[in-house]
Order: C-alpha cells, then structure tokens, then sequence
C-alpha cells in the first residue's frame, strides 16, 4: 500500500517515467529491428510481421505496451503540472549554467518532443497498423511491405515521419540517460560513458527509424 | 570601475515587485559582491531611501545565507563560488548585471533579493537526522568508517542550505539539497537504522513543501558552491526504490 | 555583593559526578510543564535545544538566522579538542585541562575547565552518533590532528568544515525536536529585551524581523546562547549579523558582565583591502604548520617578495622563538606581527601584513600534498585576493576572532539574575584570558548536551516560580521599552548610516583597544565611544518603518549596543593593568616584550554590574583559586 502511494511522490513519478521509459526504449529497438528488415526485402520483412502479428499473445503484449506508453504519458504531464506550479513566477534573466550541466535543447523540450512523439505514433497506428490491409497473394500473410512502399512515396508523409523521428531522437537524448539516473543506476564510474551512450543511441536510433522512409522515397528500397 | 545594476525591488511579500536600476561607481576590484551592494546601500541610505534588502552572515560561503540570482544564475558567474565568496575583478567596467530573489513557490519572497527557504527545514525535520538522544552514545572509535566512505559522507554532508539548486532548477526542485542529506546518512553506519523511512518521509516533505520534481537535467549541481554532486540524487532515486521493494 | 560560584566541593576531578548527584532533578512526567527559552541555535544552543527538548522540557527557540542551522559557528574551520587519547600520545582529561588553564593564562576556574575537559570525550561519541563525517584513518579509526601549537593530536576534525558539521549534528537533532513537537523554533527572531519577574528571568521580548511585530515569550528559565561580541572591532573574522545585543540587553536587566577584555586576536587572516571591507576572512591555524613567517629585513621593502633574497628576510618568529618557531600562541604570533609592522616592516599596500610562505614546505613536500593539506585554504585566499599562494607567500594580519568575556555565570552556567542560564561564547566560562584552538567548539556542545541538562533542572526543581502569562506588566514594561528604542532609533532620521559609525567605533577600539592596549589609548577610547554614541542618536539615519523586514533597523539598534558595551570593555582593559592571555598592557611586559601577569592583584575575574548608560559601572570580583595547578608564566621560547 504505501509502494503505492510511493509512486505518486515526484521520486516515485520519476522512477515510474523512467522505469516505463527505458521499456518504451526497449521496444523501440525492437520495432526499429523489424523495421531494418526492409531492407532486406518484402518477404523477411512480412514474415517478422506476421509472426508477431499471428503470435497469440500480441493483444496482451499490446495492451501491455499500451499501458506503459500511458503511463509513461501520464505521469509526465502530471510532472510537468506539478514543475509548472513549484515556479509560479518565472525569473526576469535565467540563462543555463553550464559547466557539468546536462542541461540541452532535448532536455528542456522533452514534453514537447514527448506530446509530439505522441501526436505521430496515432497517425502512424492509423496509416500502418489500421491502414489498408493488403495480404501477399495467395497467403494469410498481411503484406505490410506494399504498405511501407506505397506511404513513404508520398513525401508529405516522408517529410512528416523524418521530422518525428528527428524529435524523438532530442527525446531519446536526454530521456534515455536521463532514466538510468531517475532509477539510480548510474554509478559515478559510468556517468560520463552512460551521458555519451545515452546521446549516440539517440541518434543512431532515430536515424535508422529516419532512413527507411528516406531510402524507400528514393527508390533504395522498392 | 562602473557597473550597472538592475534589481528586483518588492517591499514585502504581498507587494508586486519590479525592477530598479543603479548605478555602483567606483567599484574595487578587490571588494566582494555584497561589498560593492554594501557601498549602493550607504548612498541609498544618505538618501533616505530604503537600502537593497539582501541576506548574508559568514561571508566567507559557508553559512548559506546569502544568495539571489546575478544575471540569471544563482550566486553569480563564477563556479563554486557563493555570491559572498564572489569578488567584482570577475567583472568589467561597464557591465551591467540583473538581480533577481530566487523564484520558488516553495521560497516565497520576503522583501527584494531576501526569500524564505524555511522549507528547507521542513524537509530536515522530517527525517534528516539519525534518532540518538544525547547520552548513552557509544566511544566513537567503536563505529569503524573506511576513509572513502567517510570522504563520501562528507561530499555530501558539505550543502550549505543556500538554495541555488532550486532557484537553478527550471522545476524549483530541492532533489539536491534532499539527497545530499539521504546520501550523507545512508553511507554511515549510523544513518541505517532509519535508512527506509527517511528517504520515504523527507521525499514526501520535499513535495509537500511545493517544490518541483527533478529533471535530471543537473543545472543544481553546476551552480552548486559546494559541488554536491548530481550522483547524490542518484543515490536518493535508488534508495527510495529500495524502500518501496522493502516495504 | 558577594559572587557566589557554586563551585562543588571534593576533590577535582570528582567535582562533577558529586554535583550531579546531589542536583535536583524534575520528574519526566513533570518536564512537559516547563517552558525553556533559548535564544540562540550556534552550536551552544541547538545542543541545549535539542538535549533538553529529548528530555521533555517544552523549548522555545529563537535566532536571527532564517534558519538555525545558520548561526555562526558553521563558520569554524579547525576542529574540535577531545580527550579522548586515541593518539596514544599521552593525552588525557587532565592535560586537556592542564593546557586549557594555562592557554587562558590561568584566568579560568579550574572546575570548570575540568569539567570541560571531561565532556570533551562524550561529545565526540555523540556527534559520531549523529553522523558527524569526522575526518577518518584508513583504518577506519577517527583522525586526528595537532592544532594550535598543541603538544598532543587531539584535535578532531571534519575537513575544513568542522563547525558546520557539528553545527548541522545539533541542528538536525534539534529538528528532530520540532518535528515531535518538543522544541519550537523561532527563526528571523531578534531578543531584545529580558523580562523578570521577582528577581527572575522568565521571558523574553523579540522583534520579528519579518514582520516587525513586537512578541512576548513567557518561561521557567532562560538560556542565551548568543554568541560573542567579536563585531565591536567591526572587522573580525565573525559573521556580520553577530553582536552583543542580547547580552547586552540581559546585562541592563542585572546579570553581570564579566572579563570583557578578554579578546582573541587570530594571527592568520587575510589582510584588509580597502574602506568597503566588511569582514575579515580567517585562513586556519593549520597553515603555520608548514608556511613560515617572515617579513623584510630592510624597513618599507616594496619588492615582490619572490625578488627578496634569502639573507634579508627575518624570519621574526623562528628567530624569537626556537622551540615553538611559527606554532607560537596565537596572542604571541599575533603581537609579533603588529610589533614588525609598527616597526616598518609590513608588507603590502598598506603595511599591515605579514608574509607566510609555502616555497620550503612545496619543495620539502611537493606541490600535491600541500595541495592536499591546504588546496581549499589556498583556493579561498586566491578567491578573495587574487593572488596564488603556491607561488608567491600569502598576506596574512591578526584579527579579531573571539571573546573569552561574557556574561558571568556560576558553575552551573547560571548568571547572578536566577534563571537566567547563560552557554557558549556569550558566556565568560572556561577559556580565561585566551582561547586554545579547537576549544569554542567544545565549550559550546559540553554547555549545551552536557551541563544544562543538569544544571537547568537543578534550578527548576529547586526554584520557585510563580505562573504569569505575557499579560504580566513586567511583559509590558518590557515591551514598552522596546518599543520605544525603535521610535527613538526611526526618528533620528540624519545623515550617517550605521555602518559608518560601526566602522568608526570599530577604527576606535581597533586602535586603542586592539592587540597592545595602554593607558593613554585606552582613556582616549574611553573619551571618543560616548562622542560617537551621542552622534549615533543625532545622526543615524534608518530609512523605511518598523513593520517589515529592516536590516538597516537592525543593524542600527545592534550598534546602538556595541556604543554602550565598547565603553565597558575599554574600561575593564584600562582597570586591568596586567598583561595576561589576549590581553596586553604594554606597561606590563618584561624586558624583551612578553606578557606579564600580576597575579597578586589580577587573580580574579572582573564582572561588572550595570548602573545606567554613561554612568560608571560597578565592579564585582571573583577570586580564583587555584588549587590543582601553579600558575607561572607562561613562555614559549
Ligand atoms: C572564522 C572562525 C573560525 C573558527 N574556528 C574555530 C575552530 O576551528 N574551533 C573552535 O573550537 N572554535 C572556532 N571558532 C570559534 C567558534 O566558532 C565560536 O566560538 C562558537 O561557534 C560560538 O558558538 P555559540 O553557540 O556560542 O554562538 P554562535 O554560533 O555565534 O550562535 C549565536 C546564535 O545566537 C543567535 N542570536 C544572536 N543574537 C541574537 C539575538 N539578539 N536574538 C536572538 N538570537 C540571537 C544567532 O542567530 C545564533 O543562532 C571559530 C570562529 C570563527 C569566527
Ligand atoms: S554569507 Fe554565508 S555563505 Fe554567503
């Protein structure tokens, strides 16, 4: 019981966005993993797809992962209400420290980039996951392949994705070391290697999630 | 050398405040911050008009009284330095710099560049001690602490209470100023019998207190005049989880 | 009228132990019932806060400070004396003892210093308790250092920071208070009066510093742990916020001041730079460890000191004093300074400083270990000078740093007014003429964890008290007087700010009332103090009103006080005609300029009694007996 109540202090907030974050990390390596199969070709791409898709436990898995990302949401926007409230009256001149400070663009935006992140992953569960279903012909398997290629030729939609991708990685940046330090696993020896990580992830992450719509617009991958 | 300085004014704390400009003329490289407010005062003063109100005591940047924002960082440009330790050869004829109170819905103003951080206290109360009443303590060599761990202790210990890391923090968070002391606790043998409830109950008077939740963005430990370091709060993160699986 | 010290009978070191036993104590059910004042939260008075608030006495708690954990002993450096012998280098209760009475130049009464002594071993085991990060051995075992020319390792010590941590030890268990409700805490609350009732001291009158509301606070007893009246010279190493008002005010009322002569000078600080200076910083003891002294040998010598050779250099003090070197004393270091400079030899813009050079001890021991025992000392010297101690030598002058003076107390820290308890600095107690290093420290925690828990109890028990409320007229009188110090400080309305007529008392006392005092100055003193009080109250100007936060009000009334009490100290000096401790008469001094004692006519303590401001005060005495140890002069050559 008092776990509970625990969770709701601004500690327990952090350890909840953090805890919920680096899983949200987790299957963003994944997803990025199925992705990455596109460049090997329709069939290994579909394939992946459909195991995951055919594997019964998709809907608790989704449902699952649902949660965190509510959670996840949740839990930050209350933070930042709470945060809001502690400064009711923002200073006259307030410039960044710097020095040892982790302080970035990403870090000061990540409500921003996070709500942004959220507005795309609904256009994108719309386009992709409840987008038109094709199947490869002759088979049960769900062409999602035909999919990729058929949006990512529109480069509104290109140009919209690259653009998510780019605010979840300044997300990713301060998020992902952020997290290690919220759950208190960044020993003193590590933090300067976890903060470099942490902003390498970020990139290369975003990046490749970036590269697939950018290859497929431009034919390297058809 | 001259600088140019824009204060914030409020007479009380329901008053609105808003910012004045003066002008320090003849300032010596030699004299300190508060020193070169100390001779703006005199002229205030031999005026008839009210003097700057601003807190200090040791003036040597150990008693954390002083403090207030020198164009938007706590206690002045330069690290590891409290606005009483800072001296004016940091700066050049001709500047002109802001002073601001620390803003915190937790640190009320009081009057001008003066704010109320009782709150610190509060979260202090609420378990930042170890519970030995006076007597009855055992020889103090009896309680073997290896030097590294009694070095860490006192990293932590060094907090003053002066308040820049939550007027720092764009949350107004006192995660550093909490920790320090959870950290400082929790590495000694002493501090382990209330290891559990501390963390829970000084977190709890932490928020209760209206400041923010922290970020991990580490602008508290890069204005810190101590250099109490972000690990600190690391330290506190995982002791509550500690706390929260042991329950 | 008689100064009855209270001291127990038997034999020295059982003095204690009898006494406790044969105190009254109050009934634990009881205590709850009783109300204690303390003003004050430095080390003295949050460790009575705390001790008595464990025991179950309803504390109330007052400070300036907007938080206790503020006061001005977070300021000390050094380190703290314990008996505790852990060095195995012939330590003990009774050295301790032996070297504080002669330290204070045998102006101290031994139970008292014995006691100390004593307490001085458990205060160790309960700041460990409370988690204290005591510097530590690898091993694990406390370290500990020799400090101020001490023959013995008994100085305990968390890095350069020792006051705060002891101080934050006290605060934290005094905030433990608060919260169970014990203790309540008064912040940003200056006492201004004391209020008695039948001859005793039940409450007292602050002002909110905030608000500017005059309170009234009603009690059983009250204790001032206020601190000393370093402030008068107006640059000293002590806080600025520090002062005599308290006492001062409770002094008025009756209680007796006592030795308040008894200044420290602290030979190590950072030499003044200009008019504006505000405080002067302290840089530890610890340096003449290993930084040797020296000025030129040639009068007004303005080379660089690196550009002055070898051969025309004095090194005064290795030179003076073969076997003691630069670890002399601190009055005798100090005076030594102010000899070389006075005879032309001082150093810097102005002259008055002295040089303390690392070169021999940066090649003796290479730069990374004096790094490792002085880098912060040297980080703040560079911060406040600018200039970098490993290259050329630091600047150092004397300064004021302690009172041994204070408001007279018996043996159970209580003054001539009844229950008016009186710890730490701004009592005259334990440290007679002079302060060893590392012993304020002890003195405060041993008052507060160790003596007032007894003591108080003893007087509650055995007192009694009547029960009033604030409405009581002596409550109203008080206030009233207050109140109207305040209108009269408001109404002046003139030209000079406090500050200046504190820098001018200041340059006064400094000059004449400073290291070396004589006739001559000290009547000078005592002609131009009342000049500067009537021009205070013609000539002060305090801008805005009473109801919010004044620093310029309170400075101004803290001021106020020092111009009455800097009459008294000059006048205990000039009644005093020997040399002892912190306290030099040049017409007192053997042959080659050491101090000289009069014991035939100077073995006691001088407490005075208040007759009215401008009016002569009366002179009380209480002889010291000195049973256990001969008092013989002290010499470090
Ligand atoms: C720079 C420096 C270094 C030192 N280093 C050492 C050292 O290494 N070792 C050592 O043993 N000693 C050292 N000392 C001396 C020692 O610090 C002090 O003597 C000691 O701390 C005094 O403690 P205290 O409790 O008596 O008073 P303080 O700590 O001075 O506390 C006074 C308290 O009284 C309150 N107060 C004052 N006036 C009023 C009023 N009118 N109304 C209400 N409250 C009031 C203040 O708010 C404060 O809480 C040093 C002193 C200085 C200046
Ligand atoms: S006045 Fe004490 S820290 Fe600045």
């Amino acid at each position: 019981m008092r776990a509970l109540r625990m969770l709701g202090s601004s500690v327990g907030n952090k350890l909840l966005l953090g805890l919920t974050g680096l899983a949200l990390f987790g299957f963003l390596l994944f997803h990025l993993f199925g992705n990455l199969l596109g460049f090997l070709g329709p069939e290994i791409y579909n394939e992946h797809a459909h195991a995951l898709i055919s594997n019964p436990l998709i809907i608790p898995a989704e449902f699952g992962i649902l949660a965190i990302f509510l959670t996840h949401i949740y839990k930050a926007v209350v933070n930042y209400w709470k945060n809001r409230a502690a400064r009711p009256v923002a200073y006259g001149v307030k410039k960044w420290a710097g020095g040892p400070s982790r302080k970035s663009v990403g870090s000061t935006t990540m409500i921003w980039t996070g709500l942004s992140v959220l507005i795309f992953v609904a256009i994108h569960l719309k386009l992709f996951k409840y987008g038109p279903v094709y199947f490869e012909a002759g088979t049960g398997v769900r062409d999602l392949y035909r999919l990729l290629i058929d949006d990512f030729r529109r480069p509104g939609i290109v140009a919209g994705y690259v653009l998510a991708m780019f605010l979840l990685g300044l997300h990713l940046r301060h998020g992902i070391s952020s997290s290690i330090q919220s759950l208190g696993l960044m020993p003193e020896s590590w933090t300067a290697r976890i903060l470099r990580a942490g902003i390498v992830l970020a990139i290369l992450i975003a990046g490749l999630f970036a590269v697939i719509p950018v290859a497929v617009y431009f034919g390297a991958i058809r | 050398m001259r600088i140019h300085l824009t204060v914030w004014r409020q007479s009380g704390p329901k008053d609105a405040g808003r910012f004045i400009t003066y002008t320090a003329e003849d300032v010596s490289p030699d004299q300190s911050f508060l020193e070169m407010l100390d001779v703006v005062n005199e002229q205030l003063i031999k005026k008839g008009e009210e003097p700057i109100a601003f807190d200090s005591d040791c003036r040597e940047g150990i008693c954390g009284t002083c403090g207030f924002m020198v164009s938007g960082i706590p206690h002045g440009p330069e690290p590891g330095t409290t606005v009483c330790q800072l001296h004016m050869r940091k700066f050049k004829d001709g500047d002109s710099l802001t002073l601001e109170p620390w803003r915190a819905e937790a640190f009320p103003v009081i009057k001008d560049l003066v704010v109320d951080r009782s709150a610190f206290d509060k979260i202090i109360q609420a378990g930042g001690y170890t519970s030995v009443n006076t007597g009855g303590a055992r020889d103090a060599n009896a309680i073997l602490i290896g030097k590294s761990i009694a070095d860490a202790a006192m990293d932590s210990a060094a907090c003053i209470g002066c308040g820049a890391c939550v007027a720092a923090c764009k949350n107004a968070s006192a995660a550093l100023f909490t920790s320090a002391k959870i950290t400082h606790l929790s590495l000694l043998p002493q501090g382990q019998v209330e290891r559990t409830t501390r963390v829970v109950n000084m977190v709890a008077a932490m928020d209760d207190a209206g400041f923010g939740s922290c970020s991990n963005e580490g602008e508290c430990e890069a204005v810190c005049p101590k250099g109490i370091s972000l690990k600190n709060i690391a330290t506190m993160n995982r002791e509550y989880w500690k706390a929260m699986l042991a329950d | 009228m008689t100064l009855d010290s209270k001291i127990p009978s038997g034999p020295l070191a059982q003095k204690w132990d009898n006494h406790k036993f044969a105190s009254k104590l109050v009934n634990p059910a009881n205590r709850r019932k009783h109300t204690v004042i303390i003003v004050g939260t430095g080390l003295a008075g949050a460790s009575a806060a705390s001790s008595l608030g464990e025991l179950g006495y309803n504390v109330l708690s007052f400070c300036i400070h907007d938080s206790p954990r503020r006061a001005h002993s977070i300021a000390a450096q050094g380190g703290i004396n314990a008996a505790k012998n852990y060095q195995n280098d012939g330590d003990s209760i009774y050295r301790l003892f032996y070297d504080t009475i002669k330290g204070g130049d045998y102006r101290a009464r031994e139970a008292n210093v014995y006691r100390l002594a004593q307490s001085s071993v458990s205060i160790i085991d309960q700041c460990v308790a409370q988690g204290v990060p005591f510097a530590r051995e690898y091993g694990g075992q406390l370290d500990n250092r020799s400090f101020g020319g001490a023959q013995v390792s008994r100085t305990f010590y968390a890095r350069g920071q020792t006051g705060q941590q002891l101080l934050l030890g006290a605060y934290q268990s005094m905030q433990r208070q608060v919260a169970k409700g014990t203790v309540k805490q008064f912040a940003q609350r200056e006492m201004l009066d004391l209020v008695l009732i039948n001859g005793q001291a039940r409450g007292i009158i602050v002002r909110n510093l905030i608000t500017g509301a005059i309170e009234r606070y009603v009690a059983d007893a009250v204790c001032l742990a206020t601190g000393g009246y370093g402030t008068v010279y107006y640059l000293s190493t002590n806080a600025v916020n520090s002062n005599v008002t308290a006492a001062w005010r409770a002094h008025k009322r009756g209680a007796f001041f006592a030795n308040p002569c008894f200044t420290q000078i602290h030979p190590t600080c950072i030499p003044v730079s200009g008019e504006h200076q505000s405080k002067l910083t302290l840089m530890s003891e610890s340096l003449r460890n290993d930084g040797r002294v020296w000025v030129p040998k040639n009068k007004g010598d303005k080379r660089h000191p690196n550009d002055i050779p070898e051969s025309e250099r004095d090194y005064y003090l290795e030179r003076k004093y073969p076997s003691f070197g630069n670890l002399v004393p601190r009055d005798v270091a100090s005076r030594n300074a102010k000899l070389v400079c006075d005879d032309g030899h001082g150093v810097g813009e102005s002259g008055l400083a002295v040089y303390l050079d690392f070169k021999n001890a940066i090649d003796r021991l290479g730069h990374d270990v004096v790094a490792g025992r002085y880098g912060n000392l040297f980080e703040m010297y560079e911060k406040i000078t600018g200039e970098n101690p490993y290259n050329e030598p630091m600047r150092m002058y004397p300064a004021i740093h302690y009172t041994m003076g204070g408001l007279w107390v018996d043996y159970n820290l209580m003054s001539n007014v009844q229950g008016l308890h009186v710890l730490g600095e701004a009592n005259f107690s334990d440290h007679g003429a002079n302060r060893l290093g590392a012993s304020a420290l002890m003195q405060g925690l041993a008052d507060g964890y160790f003596v007032i828990p007894y003591t108080l109890a003893h007087y509650i028990a055995g007192a009694s008290i009547e029960k009033v409320t604030t409405d009581h007229d002596a409550f109203k009188e008080a206030e009233d007087n207050v109140q109207s110090r305040i209108n009269k400080l408001l109404a002046v309305k003139g030209s000079k700010t406090p500050r200046q007529l504190h820098r001018e008392l200041g340059r006064v006392m400094w000059d004449d009332v400073g290291m070396a005092r004589n006739e001559k100055g000290l009547k000078n003193a005592l002609a131009q103090i009342p000049k500067l009080r009537d021009e205070f109250w013609q000539n002060v100007s305090i801008p805005g009103d009473q109801n919010n936060l004044n620093k310029n009000l309170e400075y101004a009334g803290r001021v106020a006080d020092y111009l009455e009490f800097a009459e008294l100290l000059a006048l205990d000096a000039l009644t005093r005609t020997e040399s002892c401790g912190g306290h030099f008469r040049e017409e007192s001094q053997t042959p080659d300029q050491e101090a000289r004692r009069d014991d035939e006519h100077f073995t006691h303590v001088s407490a005075w009694e208040f007759k009215g401001v401008g009016t002569a005060p009366t002179l009380h005495k209480e002889p010291l007996v000195f049973e256990e140890v001969h008092p013989s002069q002290r010499s470090y050559k």
